[in-house]
């Protein structure tokens, strides 16, 4: 009372928020006349009023009707007569007896009630969140739950109905048997009925999707790291789906959001609208522009383009998830960019992107990165770049990764749209072995003369053209220190490495889910060389920790995936019957492997492209015995088998149907009215096991693949040069092939084995059933067989090397065995990176012996000139000025763990030639201690130990 | 204690009790001091009485002798009880007219207007925009723009907002505000209001851009009626909401939608009615059926223990209305059963 505040409103005019600390604002008080000072005390000796009254302002309001009744017992209320708020446009009904706009949407409006008969849910529409061709997408208060949901609410016309039960078997599929723990970021589905003859969907709800990210960044990359996140849960969800041999056709930055206030970010991929079984492949035109991949562009065949009384299965290309890994890619990039990597304004403007990114100006390229590099790093560090160069160089060599393959264009029926045929025909399909591709990509003048039209041709959003340069001189946030400047370019240079192997034209090259998600720039390692990709199929054992192994995968029932992998992965084998699917299965995929290594591609890894018929037959269990019985000879011959096959192998025995047969019915058509839950799909398989192979075609199996394997003999060995390969056959080592710590173990060890007789022992250790087991009981063995890896002896890059060991392999089927698949797991990649791998090499060892390593530098060098006699001058001359800078390089830090993967004389070499050289290895004296299996033979030599190799030489 | 002194404020230096015949619920301040005495604030009171016809009284207080002056002339008839009584706000240029008048509007079953006179009433229009004749749909609150006297945003159960143009009785614009009834509507700016709803969201709208709304809360509990609204007119950042049969008062800061700034929870019962301080930034009243009525300043940073009032008034009865005299910033007045009640602070 005493206290006497100024109460002149003019003084406290003064705006501030609660956190200032104004003079003007606290200078007003009130004072304590009739208020008193409040304590907490009095409020809590207060007896809690017992308040049966209805306050008034609740009357009122919330009430006003009732209140208003009681005073008026005439008044009348009628919330029919409120204004409506349309959400749907146009708003006028037409048809379905009024229900729905002239697009046959539903017309919504705010509160309007979504209701599934059956179980009496409902769903309260609140907001429209998005549109497109299909219908609507409406957030949804579900009382039931009390919460919101997104309900996708389809169009009332039969196409968009049967996509979207597609949609729906897919998403129940992959949430109840592939992610019932909801891990793999793939949108929830919850629920779905027909409402009003329209289907609804019924999803969790999520939040903005990345390009509104991008844009809310006003097109400015996001950070490093958000994109390393990002990428991990996107990859996640693809391998999940790869597994499911689904693939998604509309991965775009649109298609990814994140998840409702979760931190850290989360995010989810949506809209499986146009997702397809791989065995299913029903639309030539899929995928958004920006994000389409070549061979899709290019118009991959299927099934449906022919007849099938006719169905030429050898040359069914079809697309595959790898489709859907090249539009992670352009995610990928254009989430650092800010913008698409390939904003093609036309499907002629996006292939002449691609072309331009990937593949143009590779002799800048090279120059500019060898000049950066040494420049910048001043160490070895720098080599790993090179490799990424010289890869490009020798993928333009080859015509392999400047533009699609040629075996890609060769089947795509949109070809000769973009292309020119500038070599043989007859010789389409061999002429990669020959270096050149048949093709060439038209100008825009002769597109022009073609097609009679322009081609529409984009805005040039970046000053560089190729990938490299375009990651490397993005413009680095302002104010970043020179450290993290320092630390940023280094990841740049994982991001280029990791785009390469996702950007790539070659579907059977370009990396799967797996793969790129043990990427260095994926899993933080650091960035030290080139990655090699471990082979596809380990994560069987990844995703099943407990039972995880491969020869589960073999007993599979859904083997008939694997099947698929004969018909169109090697589209030089003869074609195959139907009734033989099954037997065809591994045989076919040991002849692709084959194949690849004569022709430098490989369908093998490919893999996953599948016939319908396969789809189809509950093969399982009879693939399943030919696989027990043929044992372990035949383990090497599938490594497409997913891991999603042991899932079921391991849980539910031997007779479960595939899922894929679900999806396929789901597909044939059944009318609305039909629709029932996708599980119950399952049945109509038993419709076909009349046209797969029982135990008959078993045994066939398993007779045509040991000829081929004889067969393929000749150039496995090739590959099998390094014993660390053979190795990689094994699913548990496999597993951790691609991660750096390995190598870096290894490193430390020292030492050497004879690998033959771990290879002749590798198969019987599968035998075993585990790759536990195998790991640790047959643990002797591959001590030895990593010692023996990538040693980096003389016989690595002397034609003339030869050892009498050799013969030893010969004796070993297994080895070839194991050989093929490893051949198959690593083709892609392998190939280009060789040469320089060993190139390097030499500069890593230079702490032991310089001398020593300048010679075996020359060795190596002149065996790459050999290798590089036919390619122009001009390459000649790199090769010499990285020689030199690797040379005069002080650092001896040993980037020579690259060995492990590279193989000197892939793919062009003799047979002869290339055994001898497998055999090297056998001579290094090792005493290998490291435990883990999976190093291939990192170089983690001892300083002497190349010396030991080359002084034998 | 509080009871004890009750009768002893009726005559207090700092506070002065009205009783009226009826249930007080609407209560109105004159923004501008009455003509005849620059001192005399006058009050309107509506009535809250279970029949079709209620009473608006004007009445006039004079702070000096802490004395009210009614006028028989000085009320009308009102059909339902009305939900909302305002005097027309920043009404200089009429006063300076030498027109004693002010103008009073009221919302029920309609928008009216009435003309307020040195000794008498005249209805000046009713608005409503109904397209039956038979139906209508109550209006919950109304606000009157103090930056545009001319403009009146009504709040209705049909889940819409109207703005209308009083000086040419058109409907300036109609939102369909909310996904349920809105419950109160508070001006910003010339052209920027805010209004709650029974689905449990405040929502702020800029006529310049109708077909959009920003979010600025959502009860957690969806679809939890939010009753009222009071928008900082010292700091438009700030607005403060309150839930039906909740003790909370919500304090939200326009920049950062979806999470209050505080809550501030010592009332026992529900809050009935909230008002910021004209003359600061930083404190708001709240007034309740725990018949308390509670000053807070909002602190910079609040403790773990939430946020304490600074002072307290018991009324003695649940308080059903709330007002700060614009006018006169040292007077409170609170309405309580058929009381009013003017605290001085």
């Amino acid at each position: 009372m005493d206290e006497v505040g100024p109460s002149n409103q003019e003084e406290f005019k003064g705006y501030s928020g609660l956190g200032t600390e104004k003079e003007s604002a606290l200078r007003w008080r009130p004072r304590q006349l009739v208020f008193r000072p409040y304590s907490s005390i009095n409020g809590a000796d207060r007896k809690l009023r017992v308040v049966v009254r209805k306050p008034l302002v609740a009357r009122l309001t919330k009430d006003v009707i009732e209140t208003y009744q009681i005073c008026n017992p005439k008044f009348k209320y009628s919330e029919e007569l409120n204004p409506k708020w349309f959400l749907t446009s146009p708003s006028v009904g037409v048809l379905n007896d009024g229900h729905d706009n002239v697009n046959s949407d539903l017309i919504l409006t705010v509160n309007f009630v979504l209701i599934n008969l059956e179980t009496r849910r409902r769903y309260i529409v609140k907001n429209v969140l998005g549109h497109g061709t299909f219908g609507q997408v409406a957030k949804c208060w579900a009382p039931e739950t009390s919460s919101f949901v997104a309900v996708k609410i389809i169009k009332n016309q039969p196409a968009y109905y049967q996509q979207a039960l597609v949609e729906v078997s897919v998403l129940t599929t992959l949430k109840k048997k592939y992610d019932p723990e909801d891990e793999h970021h793939i949108v929830r589905i919850y629920d779905y009925f027909v409402y009003q003859h329209h289907l609804c969907i019924c999803f969790e709800l999520l939040d903005t999707n990345l390009y509104e990210l991008i844009k809310i960044n006003h097109f400015r990359g996001l950070s490093l790291s958000i994109i390393q996140l990002f990428s991990k849960q996107i990859l996640r969800g693809l391998t999940l789906l790869k597994d499911a041999g689904i693939i998604h056709c509309d991965l775009k930055p649109e298609n990814i959001l994140l998840c409702t206030s979760v931190k850290p970010a989360e995010i989810k991929i949506i809209d499986f609208g146009s997702a397809c079984m791989e065995d299913w492949t029903v639309y030539s035109y899929i995928q958004s522009r920006y994000y389409r991949s070549p061979e899709v562009l290019l118009g991959y065949q299927h099934p449906f383009d022919m007849n099938f009384s006719s169905l030429n299965l050898d040359h069914l290309i079809r697309y595959t998830t790898a489709i859907d890994m090249w539009s992670f890619g352009c995610i990928v990039a254009e989430l650092f960019l800010g913008l698409p990597l390939f904003p093609g304004a036309s499907e002629f403007d996006l292939l002449r992107r691609m072309v331009e990114i990937l593949g143009g100006e590779l002799m800048l390229q090279f120059r500019m990165n060898v000049n950066n590099l040494f420049l910048v790093y001043k160490n070895l560090e720098g080599c790993a770049r090179i490799f990424n160069v010289l890869k490009a160089l020798i993928g333009m060599e080859d015509g392999k990764e400047g533009q699609p393959p040629d075996y890609v264009l060769k089947e795509a029926k949109n070809t000769s749209k973009f292309f020119k045929c500038v070599g043989r025909i007859h010789n389409i399909g061999n002429s990669e072995v020959c270096g050149r591709s048949a093709y060439q990509v038209l100008t825009e003048e002769e597109y022009e003369a073609r097609e009679l039209k322009k081609p529409l041709i984009g805005k040039e959003y970046f000053n560089h053209k190729n990938l490299e340069a375009i990651v490397t001189c993005y413009p680095y946030r302002k104010n970043l220190p020179k450290e993290d400047i320092i630390k940023e370019s280094q990841i740049r240079l994982a991001l280029i490495d990791f785009l390469r192997g996702l950007v790539e034209f070659d579907p059977a090259k370009r990396w799967s889910p797996f793969q790129a998600s043990k990427h260095p720039f994926v899993t933080g390692e650091p960035f030290t060389r080139p990655y090699r990709p471990p082979p596809e199929t380990p994560h069987l054992v990844d995703h099943h920790p407990g039972g995880g192994h491969w020869f589960a995968a073999g007993l599979s029932p859904n083997v008939s995936k694997r099947n698929r992998v004969t018909f169109h992965n090697s589209p030089q084998f003869p074609m195959v019957p139907y009734g033989h699917a099954n037997c065809y299965s591994s045989m076919g995929s040991l002849s692709s492997y084959n194949d690849n290594s004569g022709l430098g591609s490989s369908y093998g890894s490919y893999g996953d492209s599948s016939s319908i018929f396969a789809c189809y037959s509950p093969v399982g269990p009879s693939v399943m015995t030919l696989h027990m019985q043929s044992g372990a000879s035949m383990l090497g011959g599938s490594p497409n088998a997913r891991w999603r096959i042991m899932q079921y192998s391991h849980g539910n025995g031997v007779g479960m149907s595939p899922s894929a047969k679900n999806f396929s019915l789901l597909h044939l058509g059944t009318s609305p009215s039909q629709f029932t839950p996708p599980s119950s799909y399952g049945q109509g398989s038993v419709g076909f096991p009349g046209h797969y192979g029982g135990p008959t075609s078993a045994a066939r199996n398993s007779c045509q693949g040991s000829p081929l394997r004889q067969v393929t003999d000749g150039n496995i060995s090739n590959q099998a040069e390094r014993n660390s390969q053979v190795v990689d056959g094994l699913p548990s080592r496999i597993q951790s092939n691609s991660s750096s710590a390995n190598w870096k173990q290894q490193q430390g060890g020292i030492g050497m084995a004879t690998s033959y007789s771990i290879v002749q022992n590798i198969p019987k250790s599968i035998g075993l059933g585990s790759s536990v087991q195998l790991q640790y009981i047959t643990g002797a063995t591959e001590d030895k067989s990593e010692a023996s890896m990538p040693l980096p002896g003389p016989g690595y890059w002397d034609p003339n090397y030869s050892d009498e060991l050799l013969l030893q392999e010969d004796g070993s089927d297994e080895s070839h065995v194991s050989a093929e698949f490893d051949r198959g797991m690593q083709i892609g990649s392998a190939d280009s990176s060789v040469r320089i791998g060993r190139f390097n090499h030499p500069s890593s060892t230079a702490s032991s012996n310089l001398s020593t390593q300048r010679i075996l530098d020359f060795y190596f060098v002149c065996a790459v000139l050999i290798q590089l006699m036919l390619r122009t001058l001009d390459i000649l001359v790199l090769y010499s000025q990285i020689l030199t800078s690797c040379c005069t390089t002080q650092n001896s830090r040993s980037l020579s763990r690259q060995q492990n993967f590279q193989r000197f004389n892939h793919g062009k070499s003799a047979g002869v030639q290339d055994r001898e050289r497998n055999h090297m290895k056998v001579h290094v004296p090792p005493s290998f201690s490291s435990r883990s299996p999976h190093s291939p033979g990192n170089s983690s030599f001892s300083n002497d130990m190349p010396w030991v190799t080359s002084a034998r030489y | 204690m509080e009871n004890s002194t009750q009768e002893s404020h009726l005559r207090s230096d700092n506070s002065v009790t009205y009783e009226s015949a009826y249930t007080v619920y609407a209560m109105a301040l004159s923004s501008t001091p009455s003509s005849t005495n620059i001192n005399h604030q006058r009050i309107a009171l509506g009535s809250f009485l279970e029949d079709y016809t209620n009473r608006v009284d004007i009445i006039s207080f004079d702070p000096e002798t802490l004395s009210f002056k009614t006028h028989p002339k000085l009320a009308f008839d009102h059909p339902y009880p009305p939900t909302k009584l305002m005097f027309q706000p920043n009404r200089k240029s009429a006063s300076s007219s030498s027109s004693s008048s002010d103008l009073l509007a009221s919302s029920g079953d309609f928008l009216r207007l009435w003309e307020v006179r040195e000794s008498s009433i005249e209805p000046v229009t009713v608005l409503n925009n109904s397209k039956t004749s038979e139906f209508c749909a109550p209006l919950t609150s109304f606000d009157w723009n103090d930056v545009e006297p001319k403009r009146i945003g009504t709040s209705s159960i049909d889940t819409t907002c109207t703005i209308w143009d009083i000086e040419k009785c058109v409907v300036e614009t109609q939102l369909i505000a909310h996904d349920k009834e809105v419950y109160d509507i508070a001006w910003g700016e010339a052209r920027v209001f805010a209004s709650v709803s029974a689905d449990g969201s405040v929502r702020i709208f800029d006529l310049r851009d109708k077909e959009h709304s920003t979010i600025i809360y959502e009860s957690p509990q969806p679809d939890t009626p939010l009753l009222r609204l009071a928008w900082n007119k010292q700091d438009l950042k700030y607005m403060a909401t309150i839930q039906m049969d909740s003790n909370k008062v919500v304090i939200l800061d326009i920049r950062s939608p979806t999470t209050p700034v505080a809550e501030l929870e010592r009332h026992h019962a529900s809050v009935n009615a909230i008002a910021w301080a004209p003359q600061s930034c930083k404190h708001i009243c709240s007034a309740g059926d725990d018949t308390q009525a509670l000053i807070w300043e909002l602190p910079t940073v609040a403790g773990p223990n939430g946020i304490d009032p600074l002072c307290v008034y018991s009324a003695g009865y649940e308080i059903n209305q709330l007002q700060w005299s614009a006018a006169q910033p040292d007077w409170i007045a609170i309405a309580f059963s058929n009381k009013l009640q003017l605290l001085k602070v």
